[in-house]
């Protein structure tokens, strides 16, 4: 069986990997910060940031086609982001204070202009149109 | 971060993202015009992070603040490298696009060093 699988990292995925990358380096930078400096003020929050941080990153790896398996990586990461962005975002609208500090999920991303709730529909989106197409049958 | 730099940076990099979406809409490639203003604004970029460096021993900032400060002057430095490197390596509308991307992050990151600032 051949199958082809179109790049996930070229053309308008190229700009989605710029933007998942910018969202990975500043949740990463932000969740350093926190931990180092002020851990213990807010520490559900902030654990919550470092596992963003790091759904962000292993997005911009899978999308980048970085690894063994990028695709499955990018799936993964995206699927999570989207549960996660769903979650905190319906716990925080429902109850502003269940977090002391707000994370990069808190109301949906609005204090990141809704971003964090629209990349991981653009991600499946574009994970969706650049699926493998079997080319043909075995034997 | 005292004087009108980083307004002027925080201008430039938006124009600049301007600049690209126009080369988008034409279909156009990034050329030598184009890594000349982001050349500029990556050298305002340096002479912000030395001049900030020089200024914040006068400032009263804390251990947090400085640490973050520093971070988005550093990020500011890197994201246009690192932006032009990812997007120069195809030739798309979409390789041209993350050059927009970099303009806004680079106004964004200037601008949250600058909230940072006590004034």
């Amino acid at each position: 069986m051949t199958s082809t699988a179109p790049s996930t990292r070229t053309g308008a995925g190229r700009v989605l990997v710029a933007i998942y990358g910018v969202f990975a380096l500043a949740a990463t930078a932000r969740s350093l910060v926190q931990l180092l400096t002020k851990a213990d003020e807010a520490p559900v929050a902030y654990a919550l940031s470092a596992l963003a941080a790091l759904v962000y990153v292993a997005a911009t790896l899978g999308l980048a086609e970085v690894g063994p398996q990028p695709r499955r990586l990018a799936w993964a990461a995206v699927g999570f982001e989207l549960v996660g962005v769903l979650t905190v975002g319906t716990l925080t609208v429902l109850d502003p204070e269940l977090f002391p500090d707000a994370t990069v999920w808190s109301s949906y991303g609005a204090g990141y202009g809704w971003l964090p709730l629209v990349l991981p529909f653009a991600g499946i989106a574009w994970l969706l149109h650049t699926r493998p197409r079997h080319g043909a049958r075995p034997g | 971060m005292d004087g009108p730099l980083p307004l002027v940076l925080i201008c430039a990099s938006l124009a600049f993202a301007v600049v690209v979406l126009v080369y988008v809409a034409l279909a156009r490639t990034p050329d030598w015009g184009l890594l000349g203003f982001a050349g500029v604004i990556e050298a305002g970029a340096l002479v912000l992070l030395v001049v900030t460096a020089i200024q914040a021993g006068g400032a009263d900032l804390g251990v947090a603040s400085a640490l973050t400060l520093f971070g988005y002057l550093l990020a500011a430095l890197v994201v246009l490298p690192i932006g032009f490197v990812w997007s120069l390596a195809e030739r798309s509308r979409g390789a041209t696009a993350v050059l927009a991307v970099v303009g806004l992050t680079e106004a964004f990151l200037i601008l949250r060093a600058l909230q940072i600032w006590p004034s």
